[in-house]
């Protein structure tokens, strides 16, 4: 008998002997193993994601402060429900599928891509969370490319350790809402202009204060961050849909909407083309030039630039008269039903219609397309149109642990003309800093005309339920479903609810 | 000394063994002995940094629910008379932390109002709210420079610009300080000038200086300012009242949000119990009941027309394919079992493709019925568009099935029913479906409730669409249920609502067990009928 119970003890000791070695391995394998995990993690699928992330996520523990509660709650709040497994990981992706492509995602425009993304940000990583004298940095791969030789630089100036942690666009929106209020999340984030409602009415991100530098930029941009009288964010570059033409079929882009009609119905009835202009029926945001060109609004503007959203203007006169154009204009056969983002990029890239309003993520593959293009401002309707600014821009967080520094950071590296150049180099968008606005990229600089002329998008959370009522209408009027004054009204009215 | 224990200890147990005559358990090997070891002590060691991350991360019910679990995977393994349990705890352990568990938070969730604006917990909100300052109608702000010494002991210069007076501070708290035009680049005592950068990343040994003007704290603001600030709420647990210092304006709690008694809210808000709200919500909102029918009818009729369909089609070819005449039947079969092994979300992508209307079945489609036909604007041809894919994407996995359970009905039947002069269709219909729905049917439930919930394929192809102008939810003509509740929490209202997603997953839970339910029934009477 006492044998057997020696027995059992000294088996039991084993294990925890053992148990106890290999926790030990774990511990003091960390230092490497959590940046390297975090980046691998990021290419891998979502399977090999969550053996990844337990791995990293166990490691990571006791030395550094990576964010596992990142993991953990997005374990729990992704394996709540049936729903919120898909809601956590594709919450980002219907924004931005929703807003298709609104300018911050600048690839997205295409469905394949936003499949792809949407398949990436199930692979979330485990990012680097702000620790005493690291300031960490979130933002995407793309922009972590074009800032990392102008961090390298400050660091060798200054000593100060900055840390670039990369992670998909969308998923630095979502993560810093789970991360942050866990105490893991960045000092900085690298962001969109219409994140900036959502981040603040969940107590994510802090204002700042640009003194007198803010003279220095893009009011467009300025006002962008701004939410309920503060701003932010440092914006640095802009970013809006302007008129892409074929220069061979049309030689002088159209000056007016009327102009730009004539010169679709040539092109189509002589046989050319088979579409003059070609819009997307899918994506409200584009349309926005078009409604402001006819006097409508989304949102009314206060004296001092920033909106108002409690009048809301899809159905003023405005409104109707630019959801009656667009019914007129699939009646004539200038619009077609059923066009979406991709189909209009396509048509463009293969010569077969004239012109488009489109944003400047398009152009890398319509120069591969060989396609002889210009770039014009959007033609004026019943008044000069205003497209949709997205101002991208960096932003703080209000979890993070080195905040005087990450202020200066902005203040005094950031929003300056070295750096401000620098990024745009490295990343050319039209930029918000003024000074850098002369002697850059054509093309950059005629979407920056038509940005200049613009709307910074909206920031307010309900956003989402806008874009969603108003590209149904959009949609219905396309698909001949409903009088487009219906259609209009129908919308406004169920957004008007949501605002409330 | 331990090792001389294993051995005696597996030479007794495989003794034990003989004697006992149990022919189930196998022989007790040392090298068993050692892997089973090993296996507890990775098992252990995992199990124990979940538990110091869980126990960090403020999650103790999950980390105690962890260690219980691990004590019951050591007992069962270490334990000879548990044996038999061994290959089933893990499983079952794993679904009550993977399935159970989840559901019943999900249950929990539905009572509260979690979701974007509500996602920070009180205490959260209360200590953010408590760093918020105003400046008072007194306050002055300073420009600042800071200095150190190389003893890291640390000095600030403040100095207004609109009074010009300035002060030095440290530790010992704030003097009154003769500016020059120009600050100095020393101080006495070896103290150094700092650029801003060195000067914020000292932030914490700053912030310790004792800066006061007045019992008002002066805090650096930002690389170059400072002010005079006060806090501007202060909260007491006492009453669960939040007071605005600035306005005197008084908040008490109301469903996650600070409220005053005027209505006004103070952002962000916190995750509360809500009561029954959500639920109230599904029933009352006619934004939500009035679409529902007919999502629901939908979903109903997806599910099942995606199972007959795609079972009706493999079925045919497992039928072809079982043919002992048929030439090439390895080639014909992988060929025919190639959709399968695509990752259907890119056979979606490229389905939609070839329908839309640069697609060639688009244009094929146009020309024949016409240019106002449409795949995507037609309700009824979208989800026709809808079943065909799924039948593509299904088929082949109901072919491999089939083409296994008809290799186990036995064949004297059929001789039987040949020489009783059966049809070729009546021993279909008579032997070949019954015999087949007996081993198929579990199978044929478990599509079901997979397409019931086939999120991907809707949301990939269609999106829900085409609108369905008749209400101003976004509910479309081809959303199924899962889809629809998506757009409801996900992208209708004031961003994500967690709370409404987890009422209505909870509803969408009971249907397809209900449904699930029903159908082992009728599976049972099935069996017993054949």
């Amino acid at each position: 008998m006492t044998n057997k119970l020696f027995r059992r003890f000294s088996l039991i000791l084993a294990v925890m002997m053992m148990a106890l070695v290999l926790a030990a391995c774990g511990e003091t394998a960390t230092p490497n193993a959590t940046t390297a995990a975090a980046t691998t993690v990021a290419a891998t699928t979502a399977a090999a994601t969550t053996v990844a992330t337990t791995t990293a996520a166990t490691t990571a523990n006791a030395t550094t402060a990576v964010a596992t509660t990142a993991a953990t709650t997005a374990a729990t709040t992704a394996a709540t429900t049936v729903v919120a497994t898909t809601a956590a990981t594709t919450a980002a992706t219907t924004t931005a599928a929703v807003t298709t492509a609104a300018p911050t995602t600048t690839a997205a425009t295409t469905t394949a891509v936003a499949t792809t993304a949407a398949v990436a940000t199930t692979a979330t990583p485990i990012p680097q969370a702000s620790s005493e004298g690291n300031l960490v940095i979130w933002v995407d791969d793309g922009r972590a490319k074009a800032l990392q030789p102008l961090i390298d630089n400050f660091v060798k100036q200054n000593g100060i350790k900055v840390t670039l942690q990369t992670l998909a666009f969308g998923d630095i929106r979502d993560q810093l809402k789970l991360a942050g209020p866990a105490g893991k999340g960045p000092d900085i984030i690298v962001g969109a202009n219409d994140w900036v409602g959502e981040l603040v009415t969940n107590g994510v991100i802090d204002p700042l204060d640009l003194g007198a530098k803010a003279k220095s930029f893009d009011p467009v941009s300025t006002n962008g961050f701004s939410f309920n009288g503060k701003l932010y964010g440092v914006p640095y570059g802009t970013e809006a849909v302007a008129m892409i033409y074929n220069k061979d079929l049309v030689p002088n882009p159209p000056k007016t909407w009327d102009e730009l009609k004539t010169v679709a119905k040539q092109l189509q009835d002589s046989g050319k083309v088979p579409q003059g202009y070609t819009m997307q029926q899918d994506s409200p945001y584009h349309t926005y030039a078009l409604l402001t060109g006819f006097g409508g609004y989304i949102f009314a503007k206060n004296p001092d630039g920033t909106y108002n959203p409690k009048d809301f203007g899809l159905d003023s006169a405005g409104g109707k008269a630019y959801a009656e154009q667009i019914d007129s204009m699939v009646k004539a056969g200038l619009l077609k039903k059923d066009v979406t983002g991709s189909i209009m990029e396509d048509a463009f890239k293969k010569g077969q219609t004239a012109m488009i309003i489109d944003g400047p993520w398009f152009i890398k593959d319509l120069k591969a397309s060989g396609v002889k293009y210009g770039v014009a401002n959007i033609p004026t309707m019943t008044t000069t149109p205003r497209p949709f600014v997205g101002v991208q821009g960096f932003m703080l967080s209000s979890f993070g642990k080195n905040k005087l520094l990450a202020k200066t950071f902005l203040t005094d590296f950031i929003a300056t003309d070295d750096t401000m150049k620098a990024i745009y180099t490295a990343d050319p968008r039209f930029p918000a800093w003024i000074p850098t606005q002369a002697g850059i990229d054509a093309d950059v600089a005629a979407f920056g005309a038509s940005a200049k002329t613009g709307d910074p998008l909206p920031n307010v959370p309900q956003m989402s339920g806008v874009w969603d009522n108003w590209g149904k209408s959009v949609t219905l009027i396309f698909q001949q479903q409903v009088a487009p004054d219906k259609a209009v009204t129908d919308a406004s009215t169920a957004i008007r609810a949501k605002l409330q | 000394m331990l090792q001389q224990q294993l051995e005696r200890n597996s030479s007794n147990s495989s003794g034990g063994n003989k004697g006992g005559g149990a022919q189930s358990r196998p022989s007790f090997s040392l090298r068993g002995l050692g892997l089973r070891l090993l296996g507890l002590a990775v098992i252990d060691a995992v199990a124990s940094l979940f538990v110091i991350t869980l126990f960090g991360d403020g999650l103790p019910i999950v980390a105690v629910a962890i260690i219980l679990i691990t004590i019951v995977v050591n007992w069962v393994f270490l334990s000879e008379r548990l044996y038999p349990l061994r290959w089933l705890t893990p499983g079952v352990l794993l679904l009550i932390l993977m399935v159970v568990y989840p559901l019943i938070y999900t249950i929990y969730s539905s009572f509260t109002n979690y979701g974007d604006s509500h996602r920070l917990t009180k205490d959260q909100v209360i200590a953010q709210l408590k760093t918020q300052t105003y400046q008072g109608a007194n306050g002055a702000t300073y420009s600042w420079t800071a200095y150190r010494s190389p003893d890291n002991k640390f000095k600030i210069i403040l100095q207004n610009p609109t009074t010009n007076k300035s002060f030095i501070g440290d530790e010992s708290g704030l003097k009154n300080y003769d500016a020059p035009a120009t600050l100095p680049t020393t101080l006495d005592g070896g103290f150094q000038k700092l650029t801003p950068f060195q000067a914020a990343s000292q932030e914490k040994q700053l912030a310790a200086l004792n800066l006061k003007n007045d019992q008002v704290a002066i805090q650096l603001i930002s690389s170059s300012q400072a002010q005079e600030l006060l806090s501007k709420y202060s909260f007491d647990p006492a009453t669960d009242k939040l007071t605005d210092l600035e306005s005197k304006v008084v908040y008490t709690p109301v469903k996650g949000t600070f409220t005053s008694s005027d209505g006004k809210e103070i952002q962000p808000g916190f995750t509360s119990l809500v009561g029954g709200e959500n639920y109230g919500r599904i029933f009352s909102d006619s934004n939500i009941t009035a679409p529902f029918f007919g999502v629901f009818v939908w979903t109903i009729v997806f599910a099942a027309m995606s199972v007959l369909l795609t079972f009706a089609f493999g079925l045919s070819m497992a039928l072809v394919l079982n043919d002992p005449q048929l030439p090439l039947k390895p080639l014909f079969r992988s060929l025919i079992f190639i959709p399968y092994t695509i990752p259907s979300f890119i056979s979606a992508l490229v389905w939609a493709g070839l329908f839309s209307i640069i697609g060639p079945v688009g244009i094929f489609s146009k020309t024949v019925f016409g240019d106002a036909f449409s795949w995507q604007a037609d309700p009824n041809w979208a989800k026709v568009m809808l079943l065909f894919i799924n039948t593509w994407l299904g088929y082949p996995y109901m072919m491999l099935i089939c083409l296994g359970a008809l290799q186990s009905i036995p064949t004297d039947m059929f001789e039987a029913a040949i020489l009783d002069g059966a049809t070729a269709i009546q021993k279909f219909f008579r032997l070949t479906l019954p015999l087949l729905l007996v081993s198929v049917a579990p199978l044929l439930i478990a599509s079901f409730a997979f397409n019931f919930n086939n999120f991907g394929l809707i949301n990939l192809v269609t999106k829900g669409g085409p609108p369905d102008p008749a209400t101003t939810t976004p509910a479309g003509k081809t959303d199924i249920l899962i889809s629809y509740t998506f757009n409801l929490a996900f992208a209708s209202g004031k961003g994500s609502d967690l709370g409404l997603a987890s009422t209505i997953s909870f509803f969408i839970f009971l249907i397809v067990a209900g449904i699930t339910i029903f159908n082992f029934r009728f599976t049972k009477r099935l069996e017993e009928v054949f």
